[in-house]
């Protein structure tokens, strides 16, 4: 049985596939809300070439360079992480090494891409959990800048890069009454409209001397830029749908989003999808339903309102890698797995515009993984192998290296 | 109460005879005699237990010299008639910092400021000071007083309410003469937890308010009884009023039993000024019998017609709103001792929220009692005031009817024998029905309108002919003569009066009549001269046949105690059904003993709090009212346990002023109504540490508790459990990440934390000395002897060193492991726990050479610098190195999950499963020293245990029923019933809210719920 394909020391970032590889048993969650339970996978030079049922189709074994025996184990689409930010936040406390928020109101034109930083210490530790794709996206302000997807093994970030400036990431204006009404927050939507106005028409001219800002949002008006607003309040929510229908925006995402079980319906016709806040965080109020943040997702779900998982929040760059486990407790309180694997693979992949990673299906990327057990289970996620675009991944992280220099230190066994 | 009374005043000036000061010199001629006034006929409220119906007070200079029924009058004095009204003593405010300028908070600097900036021999802390003199700062303020007269008070006692040990309040009458104002200079002393304006760090936090004011009560006692050189003015002051009653404001109400605890420990008498939620916790207030000031300013509606807007009131806002009415009636029915302050209300709230109260069962005599007597005694002044009695002040309040009745109100206030008219009875009521007598001729006069602007009609009947519909004349068909018919004319009359001259002008037929006279008031009739158009003059007069009636208004008090409130603690989650299981039967269950027996599928038998029996096979011996829950398929845990928790502290969990704080103790903040402890045991969690932040070298003592929902703080302790004490190192002690103006405390460098150690043991260890030579003396020398200032920071190093308390050290990076280990060698005692321990992978050779603990982060790290280098794996190595290591949470959400997290040991290094549920379980209780009542299914320790549906480490495993001592304080299905009792209150509440807003009544702006999560080093609060 061929587990590790190299004997040697890996190379990290991975060289391109140049053997064709087959994953031979298993369970194969394909992304897409369906599941194979004996299925063989195939690839070559970084695409599937095809995805097969055991019990209903052959596989010739002898055409692969490489046979991976995964009998009773699960394969996955390589998960996604939305809303992250991953590669521009290092250490939490130490401003040197944050990248993430820019100063300002409004940045529609500072990019996430060009600080993602490939080398981050903690992105090894995330994709060994199963994470091997990133949105990596500013905070801050009232536009925070525009996101990036990349992949998390490369040399630079233009190795990295699989889809450049997708978003435009927005912070709505915080809706606090105060005696009856918010004076802020109508003059800070006021100036937003104005702001938008004025884009929209800077969209239109042809002559217009370059406006940095506005230029970054001419492409939210032709729907190649997806939106993507930070908002958590009913009435927030409502005031989006309303400035999404007035300036005709295509493609927009509630990032957070706690109150959207609130008002499933009208975000599902008005085709608003939901990047959903941190499964893993407290009711917003006393007297909520104590799991009302664990069953979010399977009401959104049972509602038919498109969403994926993502993991804001406190300490939210190193905590990426618990990412499966929030799907996992939303499974616990009702959601049905194979959909809690698409909110983590194919939903997210449609929302970044991924055309062809998400999912485990013939063409696409072979972004994958491999894990001895159940991925979404704390005690089962145990990646033994993980490929992006065919590439195989040194799972070896400085962590585990650590861990294995003590025990060494110690003669413990084990 | 009326509309418009309050705005009806006229105040008078005093325009009787003044006493006057006897010691200034007189310009002038001397004013010598005395009037003495007579009130008569009057309902005399001597007191709240006598009352005289046709009584007369009589009052002379500033006494009263005689009051009862049928007084001889004395001659020259002037007499009131009060028929039908009704004289009470005037109010005592307890509550008041009237006149007193507010001393202006000093501009906040950047930098701390950690000494006192007061020159001078004061206590060391701007918070205590004792030494202020209130009658030195207070100015008479008319405008404020008038406030004070139109709510009926004459005395009040004012204080500056700044600070933890605020100084005096000096009693006042409310008179504008200077020289008659103060009644005593100091009247009562003043106390609190706010720190108020002082700008020094210290304290920083509730737990250090009190530990501050615990330290000076010790202080000021030793300062008292050993011999000095120097003084100090603060002690002095303190000394100087000791025997002057102890005012303690309490804004929260669980301050109550804090402040209690304090006057318990220190011997003291504290009067409490309320919050007005007493009724809250009704059954803990009445264990301390406190006498408490309560205030009467309940909620107002809130605007809660946005129903996503609605949710951000908490329930409790809700409920108080509802109830808050009826915390007197409670009060009184439980037989407390109460006053009542009128603080931040205008006389027309106080009044309609007395009379509210009292519609909800305060007995209209306590009322009074609790405006007049208590306060009086309270402030040993009730040999003077309190009651009308013969020789008391002459200080009281004339009204039309019974006092808080909703249309009475107070014509005069009398302070000192001095009347201020609030407002002026109404002019005599001239309407009604009059025959008007002009030249022997009798009109019908009604006079009708309003009592200040009547209206007249004349009526009177004339002969005239009669007229058909068609409007053709009648003729009478025998006579032929035009038929007469008698008609009646109304004609309205122009009438105008100014005390008792009328006038009055009407056209009649074909004249005009001009009328003026005088109004004979006794009995009821005008007389006077007319003149008609011609300019003849004529004699007129008119008598009342009738008087004006008007429907009465209702001015009875209707009781309603439909509302009262009938839960006794927090509404919300409580599973009262639930709380009394005792005898229960799981069956066929998978069991984590985490114990010698294993992991079995097995019975489970709990009864009055105490696992009986597990294992395969069990005999139950008692089915007594027992419970048999069939178990398959699922499993069993201990009750998991949270080593280090930050939820359930009130009002801060770092004091983190000073370097060294071992003085505070969370035990003294708990907050049993944290919704964090339900939501926890909904997460299986039965037991936690409550810790100190780590925002210092020396933190604060730790509360190690059950998540025993429903019970008080300090039932929530456990008892057996010793001492805990937080200790920290790294970056959070040097405050790297403070912001640069925090670069002025020692230490700033690791090298500093480690002498600030040496330092303060060195300290205690001299003091352990002291005291034990002190303690070694025989009796006599001792009686000589100065014994040692007893220091409550030191004691609690002094515990440490003495193993009676143990440390829990929040740590990261090696080398200050390593150099903690060495200093507590050295010392001569043990770290207990080393807890985050991040890089004790990389000193788990010496942690097990000192024997030391660790509780650690499952899989946290790259948040701060010093967290580099931490490995997801440290649990599981910690393990295997044979260190007792628990998995903590230091988060309020991680807790609900620490299943899961100890699930990560299985993940990272491969522990067994057992072993990692014993890194929440039978490990953290082991680290606490409390395993020998919990932390593993064994019989005969206490009954915390945890029915899950799932193998607990898995991701899927849901809490189903959580027992604390064997009482079910989590229930799966009890929970769901419960959170639609409680929008079911909520919603109800709401509707009623909505009513006011309908009925266009004033309404208060939404109070958002406050909501924030504690760790270590930070404050998180959640976005609503």
């Amino acid at each position: 049985m061929l587990l590790h394909l190299c004997g040697w020391m890996q190379q990290s970032p991975a060289p391109i596939q140049s053997k064709s590889i087959l994953i031979l048993g298993g369970t194969a969650h394909l992304g897409n809300g369906k599941v194979i339970k004996d299925a063989a996978i195939a690839f070559e030079n970084g695409k599937i070439t095809f995805v097969k049922n055991l019990l209903l189709q052959n596989v010739d074994t002898l055409k692969f360079d490489v046979v991976l025996y995964t009998k009773n184990k699960h394969i996955y689409p390589g998960f996604i992480a939305t809303n992250s930010t991953l590669g521009l936040m290092e250490v939490g406390a130490v401003r040197a090494t944050l990248d993430y928020k820019e100063v300002g109101k409004y940045n529609p034109n500072a990019r996430t891409i060009t600080s993602f930083n490939t080398d981050s210490r903690i992105i090894p530790t995330v994709r060994t959990n199963g994470i091997l794709i990133g949105q990596i996206s500013p905070r801050g302000g009232i536009i925070s800048g525009t996101s990036s997807v990349v992949q998390f093994d490369a040399w630079n970030w233009e190795d990295a890069l699989i889809n450049l400036d997708e978003g435009l990431h927005m912070k709505w204006p915080r809706y606090r009454v105060i005696k009856g009404s918010d004076k802020r927050y109508a003059e800070n939507l006021e100036q937003l409209n104005v702001f938008f106005d004025k884009a929209k028409a800077y969209s239109f001219a042809e002559t217009a001397e370059k406006d940095l800002k506005l230029e970054a949002i001419k492409s939210v008006f032709t729907a190649d830029k997806r939106v993507y607003i930070n908002a958590n309040n009913v009435r927030q929510l409502k005031d989006i749908i309303t400035f999404k229908k007035k300036y005709n925006i295509q493609r927009l995402s509630i990032v957070g989003g706690k109150q959207s079980i609130l008002i499933p319906e009208l975000l599902r016709e008005n085709k608003i999808s939901i990047l959903l806040s941190r499964v893993h965080s407290l009711p917003q109020y006393r007297q909520d339903d104590i799991h009302n943040t664990y069953k979010a997702a399977t009401i959104l779900s049972n509602e038919n309102v498109e969403f994926c998982f993502q993991n804001a929040g406190d300490m939210e760059q190193m905590q990426t890698r618990n990412l499966p486990f929030l799907a996992g407790t939303a499974v616990a309180y009702g959601l049905d797995y194979e959909l809690a694997i698409k909110a983590l693979t194919q939903t997210p992949a449609k929302i970044l515009g991924l055309k062809n990673y998400g999912e485990l299906k013939v063409g696409y990327s072979a972004t994958l993984f491999i894990s001895e057990g159940d991925a979404l289970d704390i005690i089962t996620n145990k990646v033994t192998h993980a490929f992006i675009d065919g590439r195989q991944l040194d799972l070896v992280n400085e962590q585990e290296k650590n861990y294995l220099k003590y025990k060494k230190k110690y003669n413990l066994k084990n | 109460m009326k509309r418009g009374f309050v705005f009806f005043l006229v105040l008078f000036g005093v325009n009787f005879v003044a006493q006057t000061d006897p010691f200034s010199p007189k310009n002038g001629i001397t004013d010598k005699y005395v009037l003495a006034y007579v009130f008569k006929n009057a309902i005399i409220h001597v007191s709240s237990q006598e009352t005289i119906d046709n009584g007369t007070l009589i009052i002379k200079d500033d006494k009263i010299v005689a009051v009862g029924q049928g007084i001889n009058v004395p001659e020259n004095s002037l007499v009131f008639d009060l028929k039908g009204k009704h004289i009470y003593h005037s109010f005592i405010e307890l509550n008041s910092h009237f006149g007193i300028k507010k001393t202006t908070k000093k501009k906040w600097s950047s930098t701390p400021q950690y000494k006192t900036s007061k020159v001078g021999p004061y206590h060391w802390n701007e918070a205590i000071h004792p030494e202020y003199k209130a009658e030195k700062h207070y100015l008479y303020n008319q405008k404020i007083a008038d406030g004070y007269l139109n709510k009926g008070f004459g005395i009040i006692i004012s204080h500056d309410n700044n600070g933890i040990a605020r100084g005096d309040g000096t009693l006042i009458c409310l008179t504008n003469e200077k020289e008659n104002q103060v009644l005593k200079e100091s009247g009562a002393t003043f106390y609190s937890f706010h720190k108020g304006n002082s700008n020094q760090v210290y304290p920083r936090s509730l737990m250090g308010s009190i530990a501050l004011l615990r330290q000076f009560f010790i202080d000021v006692n030793w300062y008292n009884n050993s011999p000095k050189t120097t003084i100090n003015l603060s002690y002095e002051a303190y000394l100087k009023q000791n025997s002057l009653p102890k005012i303690f404001s309490i804004d929260y109400k669980r301050d109550l039993f804090r402040a209690h605890k304090i006057a318990t420990e220190h011997s003291l008498e504290f009067i409490y000024k309320g919050t007005g939620k007493e009724y809250e916790n009704i059954e803990q207030v009445l264990k301390i019998n406190p006498t408490i000031i309560v205030p009467v300013n309940f909620p107002k509606a809130m605007d809660v017609s946005d129903p996503y807007e609605a949710m951000k009131v908490s329930t409790n806002d809700l409920t108080h709103w509802k109830y808050a009415s009826s915390n007197l009636a409670l009060l009184e029915k439980n037989n407390l001792s109460f006053c009542i302050t009128s603080d931040t209300l205008k006389s027309k709230a106080f009044f309609k929220n007395l009379s509210e109260a009292i519609n909800k069962g305060l007995s209209y005599e306590k009322a009074y009692y609790s405006l007049t007597e208590e306060p009086a005694k309270i402030l040993g002044i009730d040999n003077i005031c309190g009651t009308l009695s013969k020789g008391n002040l002459a200080n009281f309040i004339i009204t039309n009817d019974t006092l808080f009745k909703k249309n009475t109100h107070i014509y005069e206030n009398w302070v000192l024998g001095k009347r201020t008219v609030l407002k002026k009875e109404p002019k005599n009521d001239l309407r009604g029905t009059y025959n008007l007598n002009i030249e022997q001729q009798i009109r019908k006069l009604v006079v009708s309108g309003s009592l200040e602007r009547p209206k007249a009609t004349i009526s009177y009947n004339i002969v005239a002919d009669s007229i058909s519909i068609n409007g053709d004349v009648v003729i009478d068909s025998v006579s032929k003569k035009i038929f007469k018919i008698k008609k009646e004319i109304k004609q309205s009359v122009n009438i105008q009066r100014s005390d008792n001259t009328i006038q009055l002008s009407f056209p009649l037929t074909n004249d005009f009549i001009m009328l003026s006279g005088t109004i004979h008031f006794d009995s009821g009739s005008w007389d006077g001269g007319g003149q008609k158009k011609d300019g003849t003059w004529f004699k007129w007069s008119a008598i009342r046949n009738k008087k004006h009636s008007e429907k009465k208004k209702n001015n009875t008090i209707k009781v309603d105690t439909s509302n009262v409130f009938i839960s006794n603690q927090h509404v919300d989650y409580l599973p009262e059904k639930l709380i009394n299981t005792s005898n229960v039967h799981f069956k066929n269950a998978t069991i984590w003993t985490v114990d010698s027996l294993g992991t079995i599928v097995g019975d489970l038998w709990i009864k009055d709090g105490i696992i009986k029996e597990v294992g395969k096979q069990i005999k139950i011996t008692d089915t007594n009212e027992l419970i048999i829950i069939d178990a398959s398929d699922k499993h069993i845990s201990p009750g998991i346990i949270d080593e280090h928790s930050h939820i359930a502290i009130e009002r801060g969990v770092n004091e983190g002023s000073h370097a060294v704080t071992s003085e505070v103790r969370i035990g003294d903040v708990i907050n049993p109504e944290d919704v964090n402890i339900y939501r926890q045991l909904a997460g299986g969690v039965t037991s936690a540490q409550l810790l100190h932040g780590s925002a210092n070298p020396i933190g604060g003592q730790s509360a190690v508790i059950k998540l025993r929902w429903g019970a008080n703080a300090e039932e929530m302790k456990i008892a057996s459990a010793p001492g805990f004490i937080k200790f920290a190192l790294g970056e959070n002690v040097k405050q790297s990440n403070w912001g640069y103006s925090y670069s002025i405390r020692y230490p700033q460098t690791r090298m500093g934390v480690e002498q600030l150690y040496y330092d303060a043991f060195i300290r205690a260890k001299e003091y352990e000395l002291n005291w034990s030579q002190y303690m070694a003396l025989d009796k006599k020398k001792k009686t000589k002897a100065v014994a040692p200032k007893k220091d409550i920071q030191l004691d609690a190093l002094v515990e440490i060193m003495n193993q009676k308390r143990f440390i829990t050290c929040h740590s990261y990076v090696q080398s200050e492991i390593n150099m903690l280990m060495h200093m507590a060698d050295s010392m001569g005692f043990n770290i207990n726990t080393f807890t985050h321990i991040l890089e004790g992978y990389k000193v788990a050779d010496k942690m097990k050479a000192h024997g030391a603990g660790g509780s650690t982060f499952s899989d946290w790290w790259a948040y701060k610098y010093e967290v580099r280098d931490a490995i997801p794996y440290n649990a599981c190595l910690l393990s295997e190195m044979g260190i007792v290591t628990a998995v903590n949470s230091d988060d309020a959400e991680m807790a609900r999950r620490l299943n899961q997290e100890a699930a990560k040991a299985v993940k990272y290094g491969g522990c067994s499963q057992e072993d990692a549920l014993k890194l929440v379980t039978i490990n953290p209780a082991k680290l606490l020293h409390i395993d020998d009542r919990t932390g593993s299914i064994q019989k005969n320790k206490d009954a915390d245990v945890v029915l899950w549906s799932d193998n607990p480490l898995s991701i899927y495993a849901k809490v189903e029923q959580t027992y604390v001592d064997g009482k079910l304080l989590f229930d799966k299905n009890q929970n769901e019933i419960h959170e639609m009792q409680q929008n079911k209150i909520r919603s109800e509440i709401i509707s009623e809210m909505l009513k006011y807003k309908a009925k266009g009544q004033p309404l208060s702006p939404l109070k958002k719920q406050n909501n924030v999560v504690h760790k270590c080093n930070k404050t998180i609060e959640i976005d609503n």
